[in-house]
């Protein structure tokens, strides 16, 4: 049992180390810093056919960037104009899977564990860029006990999830037992042909920021167009999201986030684009004025702004080299913010010292063995494609991903 | 294209109807209230001046004889960590000083004892406590002591001070955090240089935002579980500062209690009623919610509620009462300032203007007859109080005003 199940491992790693200057970051001033982002391992074991499969990715964030990493813009967590840390166990899903019809092209699936909800885009650590977008707190739901029911038939995935409605507060952090399965999602995928892939989604999310409860619940939306080339070396994506808050029945403010992302390489070198306009809610800030109190100490916010943001990125892939691949990067982001509510108890302008934020980023990302998968979906939902022809494998279904 | 079997063409349909129906979820409305003007009935107060405070958001507000106090709140580029001290002997309010508190970024609330001679600062956030002051000399406070313990972590929302048999106690409404429940916090300020803890209790759902005190009776503001009556001295059931009993709680409807004034008529000494005021949400400088709530409290151990005060696009926040003329002055955010008469019976009202529960609509009475900062700049006001024959109110986007009282 243990050969057989050693037999079936797939693990892989991966760390960013990057420095990071971004003007002006807070009052007028320009902060530079350096981090180990992004440190994962991740382990897949499938050694039943699918009959049941378990995925797990160990995020060491909370060890490495507990003070957040600036991106100017972002939010969530208690975090704001910092990317908050992940939680150590970032997913960990035992999944059974049954295949049928006339080529295998469908399949039904049950997930349960900790990991993402049915909602939304690709988690963005395995997207092209090091630095978020900032929508990923209307985009994702993720880090949940979750319970997922999947059936892809031909060109058509239905997914629907149970998890807990509230957010991690810590690295540390584990879903409240008292409120699993209070909150609930499902998404539709469609592929008109293997290199397109159209989903919409929905949720309603209760008291995300409150873990306690009594806080105001989310109703989400999602829909997007992704784009993969056969041989991965070319991708896009575009991305249309909202969250509306709620309290009790009552709608209070709603956040709209558009995105359009691409990436392609040729040989060892490879580029991305990221144009982002994103609407966030601005709250009271702590003594660290990147810290916001979690939960909120009410139901009202400071402001609203919209986040205009473009980045781009290049890199260079080297390796791999004993199966170590090493690609250096460089990401430059131009982010305008402007408030949507006037007057309001944000005024970006004055806090930020100027409405045009310049971030410039320089590092290299590191990684062993698997490569991260596309993050986000389980089973049947992960659709197959098929893979460019090689000697021997002609047909055969794969698992898309691209690596970056 | 490869025939399918039926089994997997009707799956597919199924697949279709619901992409159609997850779709039309996504397709939303934004409905947001417009902020409804005073009505006719309603008599505007005469602003006689304004103290501009641009470099802060101001908070709550407290006038003493000649001088009042405002907090500050948030950061507007500069944190709330400042207590404004006006001179308001003349008609607009001139800045005096200003005193810097140390590890805060909000000052929520401030109120002077009842003889006049402390200070009482609430802070925020980690580590919440509250900050004494002498008001020995009312124009330069001098700090005392700084009262902080775990009990006070993440924040101190609003200290509420009060006598009880002869002692002065702090009330504090403390703050929830991730791993801690929101809590009420009982301190003895008798002596000042020692403030000693009396009591605490876990309560609020989620939070709970402020208390009130008044002949050794507590209300407790506790969010959707409403409010909470209890005896400390004065219930009759054995009740002190130390030792709470709990006499009711009600469900307000709605939730999301936040404050509360308990009405003593000062002519025939009844206690009927007590307003609750419910903060829904906003966003600050530009929108608010939440309506007043009329309990009958003639029975404290089986108070309900009957009326209601509500105003389209706009919420209510602190109050402060004109008692000798039953005169309730309602802080609106957005909304202004709205004066209530609160005479009378607030339970009859005709069948018209009674909601679908039985509750009253005091607006639908005609009870709103005054209304202040409606014509002037945009306000956004938190708190209001009457001092010296006139009503302060802080407006976190402008500072404090001076107003006339209704004539």
């Amino acid at each position: 049992m243990i050969f057989l199940l050693l037999a079936q491992l797939t693990v892989g790693a991966q760390a960013i180390g990057v420095v990071t200057r971004v003007s002006p970051a807070i009052h007028g001033r320009d902060l530079t810093e350096a981090y180990l982002t992004q440190p994962a391992v991740m382990v897949d074991v499938n050694p039943w056919h699918d009959l049941l499969s378990l995925r797990a990715t160990i995020n060491l964030e909370g060890a490495t960037i507990k003070r957040g990493e600036l991106a100017p813009g972002i939010y969530g967590e208690g975090y704001i104009d910092r990317r908050h840390p992940h939680t150590y166990l970032h997913e960990l899903m035992l999944v059974s899977m049954r295949r049928f019809g006339p080529d295998q092209s469908s399949a039904i699936s049950l997930g349960v564990g900790k990991g993402f909800a049915a909602f939304g885009t690709d988690d963005p650590m395995s997207r092209p860029f090091e630095k978020y977008p900032i929508n990923h707190h209307l985009s994702q739901i993720l880090e949940r006990a979750v319970a997922i029911g999947a059936v892809r038939v031909s060109d058509l995935t239905l997914e629907t999830s149970s998890f807990n409605g509230d957010e991690p507060t810590s690295p540390g952090d584990t879903p409240n037992h008292d409120r699993y399965f209070d909150s609930w999602s499902a998404r539709i995928t469609y592929t008109p042909w293997s290199q397109a892939e159209l989903q919409t989604s929905y949720a309603r999310v209760k008291s995300p920021e409150n873990p306690s409860g009594g806080g105001a619940d989310q109703r989400k939306h999602s829909a997007s167009i992704r784009l993969e080339d056969k041989q991965h070396s070319g991708y896009a994506l575009f991305e249309w999201a909202r969250t509306a808050e709620f309290a009790g029945s009552t709608r209070t403010f709603a956040f709209t986030s558009l995105l359009a992302e691409t990436w392609a390489k040729y040989d060892r070198v490879n580029g991305a684009l990221r144009i982002e306009r994103t609407e966030r809610p601005d709250e009271q800030r702590l003594l660290d004025e990147f810290r916001s109190p979690v939960p909120p100490t009410d139901l009202s916010i400071a402001g609203r702004s919209r986040w205009t943001i473009i980045t781009a990125r290049a890199a260079v892939s080297l390796g791999p080299i004993a199966a170590v691949s090493i690609e250096p990067f460089t990401e430059v982001a131009r982010a305008r913010v402007s408030p949507t509510l006037q007057p309001a108890g944000f005024d970006p302008r004055a806090f930020y010292g100027s409405s045009t934020i310049w971030t410039l980023s320089a590092g290299f990302k590191i990684s062993f063995g698997m490569q991260h998968m596309r993050m986000g979906r389980y089973g049947a939902a992960i659709i197959p494609s098929k893979a460019p022809s090689m000697e021997g494998m002609e047909g055969m279904d794969m698992p898309r991903s691209h690596q970056m | 294209m490869v025939n399918q079997p039926p089994a997997q063409h009707k799956v597919k349909r199924t697949l279709l109807a619901s992409l159609a129906v997850v779709s039309a979820l996504s397709i939303g409305c934004n409905g947001e209230d417009s902020l409804r003007p005073p009505p006719h009935s309603s008599q505007p107060l005469t602003v006689l001046g304004n103290g501009a405070v641009q470099d802060r958001f101001t908070g709550e507000v407290w006038a003493v004889g000649t001088v009042a106090y405002t907090t500050t709140w948030g950061n507007r580029g500069t944190p709330g960590n400042a207590v404004k001290i006006w001179d308001v002997s003349g008609n607009v309010p001139a800045l005096i000083d200003s005193l810097i508190v140390p590890n805060a970024v909000t000052l929520g609330d401030i109120q002077a004892s009842d003889d006049g001679s402390l200070l009482v600062v609430a802070t925020e956030f980690s580590p919440g406590s509250i900050v004494l002051y002498s008001l020995a000399n009312p124009r330069k406070p001098q700090l005392i002591t700084r009262y902080t313990t775990a009990l006070t972590d993440p924040g101190v929302h609003t200290a509420n001070v009060e006598r009880v048999n002869g002692r002065l106690y702090a009330f504090l409404a403390v703050d929830n955090s991730s791993s801690t429940l929101a809590r009420l916090v009982i301190v003895d300020i008798t002596d000042p240089t020692a403030p000693t803890q009396v009591f605490t209790q876990t309560m609020g759902s989620p939070y709970t935002h402020d208390t009130f005190v008044r002949d050794g009776i507590l209300f407790i503001a506790v969010w959707d579980a409403g409010i909470k009556i209890w005896d400390i001295g004065g219930g009759g059931k054995g009740g002190t500062p130390a030792n709470p009993v709990q006499l009711s709680t009600l469900a307000t409807v709605g939730g999301e209690a936040h404050n509360v004034w308990w009405y003593k008529n000062t002519i025939t000494g009844e206690k009927r009623y007590a307003f609750v005021g419910q903060e829904g949400p906003g966003a600050v400088g530009s929108s608010a919610s939440g309506d007043i709530h009329v309990v009958d409290v003639s029975d404290l151990t089986a108070p309900r509620e009957v009326a209601f005060y509500h105003i389209d696009g706009a919420g209510t926040h602190n109050f402060f009462m004109d008692e000798s003329r039953a005169l309730l002055y309602a802080a609106y955010y957005n909304g202004g300032v709205r004066v209530i008469d609160v005479s009378g019976d607030l339970s009859s009202c005709d069948a018209s203007q009674r909601d679908f529960i039985g509750r009253c609509n005091l607006a639908e009475m005609g009870r709103e007859v005054g209304h202040g900062l409606q014509d002037g700049p945009a306000v956004y006001i938190w708190g209001v109080q009457i001092a010296g024959g006139y009503l302060y109110a802080s407006d976190m986007l402008n500072g404090i005003w001076k107003l006339s009282l209704l004539p």
